[in-house]
């Protein structure tokens, strides 16, 4: 069964697009987390596609490397969480904001 | 004579008084009173090996050809063409002889004219120090050598002059001295870059090559011989650089003599007569220095006239004196210059050193309107004062007749009758004004108990020098008159040898002994010229005679005969009063450079003082520092802490890359 490389890139888009919607418009750190995986995946999909469609193994490799650097980039943001968690109750991370200028 | 090896009387004249004045200057606190014996012995070191390798400075060989005199040693070659050396040859011997001989008669007679002065120590070290500054200059057989001495006899002379550093104006004077040294050293400076840039090399004996081989063109030889006079200007006290000689009395009295007499202001002498071949090349500037030193004699003679500080009129004179050897040498009569530099030595030293007697005697008194009747009181320093007095005003047969008619005799004999009316009015007002002095001091009544403002003198408490003299540790001396002991009177007694006899060298024109110990050095240059002359050296010597001898009956008219001594307290503060402002603002020379250097100097130093470094370098660093912050303020406004904004920006930029890229793309 062929699938037209446009159909993968298009519903790439389209789960990248809820990814960024989860990050900017929710406040719960957990819920931004699962945006920033959506956005992972859908930047994996679009590699696999792409390595389908030009039959390289160079899409397949990143696809590993991304896997690789999300899982760690979940252990932090997830650490990260529970160190916020930690100093308040109420969970919102525009409370967060030690570091504005 | 190229040496081989090392030639050791040579350094042992040239460092021991180095080594005294480390020595001194180590142990100064811990040696006292030894401090006068080791800075005499150091000098007196120097001497005896001057003595002893005189032999070798007039030793005449023939170096392919070429007749060499003296002994030349090398010490140290870092590039072709500059090498450091010493030059032992009858010229530096002329001048070692005087600053290690009279040198030391002159250390011999600090001993006894600084002894109970706090700084005991530190004053022969700074002597010792200078008279190795000296031994520099003129041992030195290249320019670069030459300008290391000659710095370092600036730098000592500003030790020497300001050594009462309590006193204002001691250190004003020491300052004044020092900057205007330098402005000669700068002059030789450029000499020397003139010199390198055309023959490649700073020794004297390429540079005179290079002048025989006419490798200098005409105005750039005349250029580099100005800028050499430049430095002789600044050292020897010529006009318009002569200010700072007068004020330099501030130093103890054999300071004075020192310097003044025997070894600083003498150097421009030296340095002329050392590079006599480069003016022999070129006319224009022997003309130049024949102007000045004439120029110079003359206006130092007018000074004198109007001093009243007895070592104000003696430094004056040795102005006046330098002129006439300045004039000497600017003219080509090089020896006759160098024998009044030889004679003056003697008499000058015998001057000042007299004058240190009274001065010593009377409590600092320095203002000869206080003076009067010493004649009975001090009769050694009468005699004394009075027999350099008539050597400096050139009466036969001591030394100074000899001298001064050579130099006077020798600028008619090549062509310049203009500078030898000048020398011969010159020769009148310096019997004038020595006299004046003589009988102001020695003849008469002790005006001493009179009240100091019946004389004439307008601030009492600044008679004598500028400064008055409470810081001089002497004052508190209890007893009335101290009579000086043998060992300032011994060095007197032995000048005045010199001061009677020196001129006899000169005896017997082209067969002297002086013209025979110069002759491998000037060659030819100073033999006689053939009758050019429109009257005989003997005529000459009558008209300098008479003159003087006018010179001095006017003198006496005015300060000696029995009438002038009785009104004489009227007569001086009737002088004083009546002193015309010109004389009294010594030609308003410190005026002009006061407002030609010294104002727009502050004025320079105020623009950049308080106008150009506030506002421009302050302020551009105030400006970068401002900026810094309003960018600081910019930039924090992007940091709200907001993850989701950070996020937005991202997103946003991601968006606006994709669209250029796109654009791109299509395009």
């Amino acid at each position: 069964m062929d699938v037209a490389i446009a159909n993968y890139i298009g519903l790439s888009a389209v789960i990248f697009m809820i990814g960024v919607g989860g990050v900017v418009a929710r406040r719960n750190p957990l819920v931004m987390l699962m945006g920033i995986e959506l956005m992972w995946n859908a930047a994996n999909l679009a590699f696999i596609a792409y390595a389908k469609a030009y039959m390289s193994n160079a899409g397949h490799v990143f696809a590993f490397l991304v896997i690789t650097v999300a899982a760690a980039e979940a252990a932090i943001g997830l650490a990260i969480v529970v160190i916020v968690f930690r100093r308040a109750v109420n969970v919102d991370v525009d409370d967060v904001s030690v570091l504005k200028g | 004579m190229g040496l081989e090896g090392v030639y050791m009387p040579l350094f042992v004249i040239w460092l021991a008084p180095l080594v005294g004045a480390i020595v001194i200057w180590a142990f100064g606190p811990s040696l006292r009173t030894w401090g006068g014996p080791i800075g005499c012995a150091a000098i007196a070191v120097s001497f005896f090996a001057t003595i002893a390798s005189w032999g070798d400075a007039t030793r005449q060989t023939v170096v392919g050809a070429i007749p060499v005199v003296g002994a030349h040693q090398s010490i140290v070659t870092w590039a072709k063409g500059f090498n450091l050396g010493l030059l032992w040859d009858p010229l530096s011997l002329t001048w070692v002889l005087i600053i290690t001989g009279i040198g030391f008669l002159i250390h011999f007679y600090s001993m006894g004219y600084m002894s109970g002065d706090k700084g005991y120590a530190r004053f022969f070290a700074y002597m010792n120090f200078f008279v190795f500054a000296m031994l520099t200059l003129v041992l030195s057989d290249n320019f670069v050598g030459l300008l290391i001495g000659w710095g370092l006899v600036g730098l000592a002379s500003f030790f020497l002059i300001g050594f009462w550093y309590e006193r204002p104006s001691a250190v004003a004077a020491a300052t004044k001295a020092f900057v205007m040294n330098v402005v000669g050293d700068v002059g030789i400076l450029f000499a020397i870059f003139i010199i390198v840039a055309v023959v490649g090399s700073i020794s004297y004996a390429d540079a005179f090559a290079g002048v025989t081989a006419h490798k200098f063109s005409s105005s750039l030889l005349y250029l580099a011989c100005a800028m050499l006079f430049v430095g002789c200007a600044a050292k020897s006290a010529q006009v318009p650089l002569h200010s700072w000689l007068p004020d330099a009395m501030e130093g103890p009295t054999p300071v004075s003599a020192l310097i003044h007499a025997a070894t600083m202001v003498t150097a421009g002498v030296y340095l002329i007569a050392r590079c006599w071949p480069m003016f022999a090349g070129s006319a224009d500037a022997r003309e130049l220095v024949g102007i000045i030193g004439g120029v110079t004699a003359l206006l130092g003679a007018i000074l004198g006239v109007a001093q009243w500080d007895i070592k104000r009129i003696l430094a004056y004179s040795t102005m006046s004196q330098i002129g006439y050897m300045i004039m000497g040498v600017g003219v080509g009569a090089y020896d006759a210059g160098v024998l009044h530099f030889f004679t003056h030595a003697w008499f000058k030293a015998q001057l000042f050193l007299t004058a240190g007697l009274i001065i010593h005697a009377l409590h600092n008194e320095q203002d000869v309107r206080l003076m009067g009747g010493l004649r009975k009181r001090e009769p050694f320093a009468f005699w004394s004062m009075t027999i350099a007095t008539f050597s400096i005003c050139g009466v036969p047969p001591l030394a100074g007749f000899f001298s001064k008619d050579a130099v006077v005799y020798d600028t008619l004999l090549r062509g310049h009758p203009e500078l030898y009316a000048v020398g011969v009015i010159t020769a009148g007002i310096t019997a004038y004004y020595m006299f004046r002095m003589i009988f102001i001091t020695f003849f008469g009544e002790y005006r001493g108990e009179v009240d100091p403002s019946n004389l004439g003198i307008r601030h009492p408490e600044f008679a004598g020098t500028s400064a008055g003299l409470a810081a001089h540790p002497h004052d508190d001396d209890p007893h009335e008159h101290h009579t000086p002991g043998w060992i300032m009177v011994a060095p007197v007694a032995v000048l005045w040898i010199g001061t009677i006899f020196a001129g006899l060298l000169n005896v017997g024109g082209d067969n002297s002994l002086w013209h025979k110990l110069l002759e491998p050095v000037f060659g030819s240059a100073i033999s006689y010229p053939e009758g050019t002359a429109p009257v005989s050296e003997l005529v000459s010597s009558a008209i300098v005679l008479a003159v003087v001898i006018v010179g001095i009956a006017i003198a006496y008219v005015r300060y000696g005969n029995a009438g002038a001594l009785r009104d004489a307290i009227s007569r001086l503060r009737e002088e004083s009063v009546r002193m015309p402002a010109i004389l009294v603002n010594l030609f308003y020379f410190d005026s002009a450079i006061d407002a030609l250097f010294v104002r727009p100097s502050r004025g320079l130093g105020f623009f950049f003082g308080q106008i150009f470094d506030p506002l421009v370098i302050d302020g551009s660093v105030r400006e970068a520092r401002v900026s810094a912050v309003w960018l600081g303020h910019l930039f924090r406004s992007f940091q709200t802490g907001l993850v989701r904004a950070y996020a937005l920006t991202i997103v946003f930029g991601a968006a606006a890359f994709i669209v250029y890229y796109a654009i791109v793309a299509v395009n």
